[in-house]
């Protein structure tokens, strides 16, 4: 990494502030990802190793190249200052590359900007997409537990739950406890926005800043918990949500739906004895239901875990594994299910993510909704009574 | 990226007065049936009572059946093949008219004189008790209302954008089905169609009992097009049966020595109009033997027997 003679006096920039004009420049950031690659040389055809991958001092997050890396100390999440790195352009965005004459060292987290200052802009949930940082932001805490996880040989809480402003809901995750509790106004410094599963999160981590604010104009937690229900074909139009609300009649089960296997360490589905991650296992039973809901605007895929399938199809687990032993063939169950559930009237709330197929929604409340059939026919009639002509 | 098409929510009495059809171009392309009143169908969820279920078609291994759904607007076929086991279980099971909610894909089968008949192939078939038929045939009115209010708006304001129509809650769906169904019936009679639904919505009240087996149109109906008969199409002439054994005997050959066994519709139609059975006649000729379950297309444009 050393290299004999470094550049002096070099300004030390901010990744928000990079230009073409001024390189080489100094910095400090974190390494957001990467990877090693190698590249063949066209002289020789020796081959050249580089590490590629996105570096962020929560002003900004630019690609960056290095060449000739070291073999240790690149990971994920280290911090390091470079002085002497040069700035370049792709696809009209700034990028840095670290060349032989670079010098690259590890740096504390402290020594990366402050990013709780007043210069940074404000932004609305609703403009949060997946990468993105350098922003401040001002939401209620719609709710937030702590859940242990593992992180490689590391067990560590994180405290997951969910945000919202008026223009819309983010998943949270925060790696650090900034004590957090439902129904808090906050100002947050320092959040990033990734991707995960599909959907965009605002990750905390210990870096960012927190401040409980009055939050007058944020709303109310109960509020959107209790949100009413939206058009599906604009659930489709905003690919899902986090704290999506719909109604609609069941019009059809998508497979595989009644009885699965399950891999009982990972709980991904088995086929044929076989897990997708842990090979061959011994499936653990378990009821499900994938409803396609429909509205009349639109239709997504509702998927409904064993107690909602036990509750809605009216069979439990239990009941439909005696059953197995006259009816071996398991196609009843699915049958039976969509026998009680074709055309009825259900409200999902839950988040939802959308693919190629459309949106799914991971639900955390199915109920049955009654249609109230006096005050339907009431509306209708005065409706048809105005166009009277 | 392809979509699941949303049940479009209608009455029989809309689906009888459908007779614009939007063919899909391209592989795997959807087709639509445009309604006078704003809907752009491929598939529906109707609701009503069904008679029992009669099997059509003259092959036993093919087996068809084919009931009528009555709601209080008008009635309009239910049909169900091998290839909708559970549908077609349903519909068999029944010996007696039942309350039924009924989602499937619209077909529009035209006849000699471009008369045509809309029938739904059904996917799911439930029967229901009469309070739940009545809960979906209030959400059934009430979309119709939505789309006819569209459809009345674009008349009053045809210049406004779709985005700000969208911006106002309607889906963008809908917007497009109100401004095509609009230019393909310019002149339809929307106010009669409201009319119509009254019955509808009594019947949502509870107000009258089981539905009767058809209710006649009121004289006040004024339809663009010929009024489509409610009798399911009568059985085929002998000159039709020969038409259709000059569309099979042609299937039969070029399926024998095509490579996949599939007979190439394109193939097959230039075949048989060289044998005096043009594009229209042919595609009626299609459409019969499809909905009679001897031919089948499993894959566009590629013909067999069933």
């Amino acid at each position: 990494m050393a290299t004999p003679e470094a550049p002096r006096a070099l300004p030390e920039v901010r990744l928000r502030d990079l230009q073409l004009t001024v390189s080489p420049v100094e910095l400090v950031a974190r390494v957001v990802m990467f990877e090693r690659r190698e590249v063949t040389r066209r002289s020789d055809g020796s081959r050249r190793p580089l590490v590629s991958g996105l570096l962020s001092d929560g002003t900004a997050s630019v690609r960056f190249t290095w060449w000739d890396p070291p073999r240790e100390g690149i990971e994920r999440g280290v911090v390091l200052r470079a002085v002497g790195a040069e700035v370049r352009e792709f696809r009209g965005r700034p990028e840095v590359t670290f060349t032989w004459r670079t010098r690259v060292g590890p740096a504390s987290p402290a020594e990366l900007p402050r990013v709780d200052g007043e210069d940074i802009p404000f932004r609305s949930v609703k403009d949060l997409v997946a990468p993105s940082e350098g922003f401040r932001l001002e939401v209620r805490v719609v709710r937030v537990a702590p859940r242990p996880v593992t992180v490689g040989e590391e067990r560590r809480i994180v405290y997951e739950g969910l945000v919202a402003d008026r223009t819309g809901a983010i998943a949270l995750s925060s790696w650090s406890d900034f004590g957090l509790a439902s129904g808090e106004a906050v100002r947050l410094a320092g959040a990033y926005v990734r991707s995960f599963r599909g959907r965009a999160q605002l990750v905390l981590d210990d870096r960012a800043s927190v401040l409980r604010i009055e939050g007058t104009d944020l709303p109310d937690p109960a509020e959107l918990l209790r949100s009413a229900p939206v058009p599906i074909a604009r659930v489709e139009d905003n690919g899902g949500g986090e704290a999506v609300a719909v109604e609609g009649l069941v019009v059809g089960l998508l497979p595989p739906s009644g009885l699965v296997y399950r891999c009982p360490t990972c709980q991904r589905s088995v086929k044929n004895g076989l897990c997708r991650i842990h090979g061959q296992v011994e499936g653990q039973p378990d009821l499900r239901a994938r409803i396609v809901l429909d509205d009349g605007t639109g239709a997504l895929t509702v998927n409904a875990g064993r107690p909602d399938t036990e509750r809605l199809g009216g069979l439990t687990l239990e009941e439909a594994r005696r059953r197995l032993r006259e009816q071996p063939d398991p196609s009843w169950i699915e049958a039976e299910i969509l026998e009680r559930l074709l055309g009825s009237r259900l409200r999902v709330r839950g988040s939802g993510t959308r693919d190629d197929f459309g949106v799914t929604i991971t639900p955390e409340s199915i109920e049955r909704v009654e249609v109230d059939l006096e005050a339907t026919a009431e509306e209708l009639a005065v409706r048809l009574g105005e166009d009277r002509r | 990226m392809t979509l699941r098409e949303p049940a479009w929510r209608v009455t029989a009495r809309e689906l009888e007065g459908s007779l614009e059809e939007e063919r899909g171009e391209g592989e795997r392309a959807a087709s639509y049936l445009l309604s006078p009143f704003g809907a752009r169908m491929n598939r529906v969820l109707v609701t009503g009572t069904i008679s029992p279920a009669e099997p059509i078609g003259r092959d036993e291994s093919q087996p068809f059946w084919r009931a009528r759904l009555t709601d209080p607007t008008g009635a309009v076929a239910v049909t169900a093949g091998s290839f909708q086991p559970r549908a077609m279980t349903q519909l068999r099971s029944s010996t007696a008219p039942r309350p039924a909610i009924v989602v499937g894909k619209v077909h529009l089968y035209r006849g000699r004189d471009g008369v045509g008949y809309v029938s739904v192939r059904a996917e799911g078939v439930r029967f229901v008790s009469e309070s739940e038929e009545r809960g979906v045939l209030g959400e059934i009115v009430r979309q119709t209302l939505d789309r006819l209010d569209l459809v009345e708006r674009l008349v009053a304001e045809p210049t406004t954008p779709d985005d700000r129509l969208v911006a106002e809650g309607s889906p963008r769906a809908w917007v497009r089905a109100a401004r095509d169904s609009l230019g393909r019936y310019p002149s339809v009679d929307r106010a009669a169609f409201r009319r119509e639904l009254r019955a509808a919505v009594r019947r949502v009240g509870g107000d009258s009992g089981p539905v009767a087996a058809s209710v006649a149109p009121p004289a006040t109906v004024t339809v663009t097009r010929s009024p489509p008969p409610r009798a399911p199409p009568p059985p085929p002439s002998p000159a039709e049966r020969e038409e259709e054994s000059v569309f099979l005997d042609q299937l039969d050959e070029i399926a024998e020595v095509s490579v996949d066994g599939y007979a190439d519709l394109k193939e097959l139609l230039s075949r048989v109009a060289v044998r005096g059975l043009v594009s229209d006649r042919a595609e009626a000729v299609l459409n019969r033997l499809e909905e009679e379950g001897i031919v089948e297309e499993p894959i566009v444009g590629k013909l067999r027997r069933a």
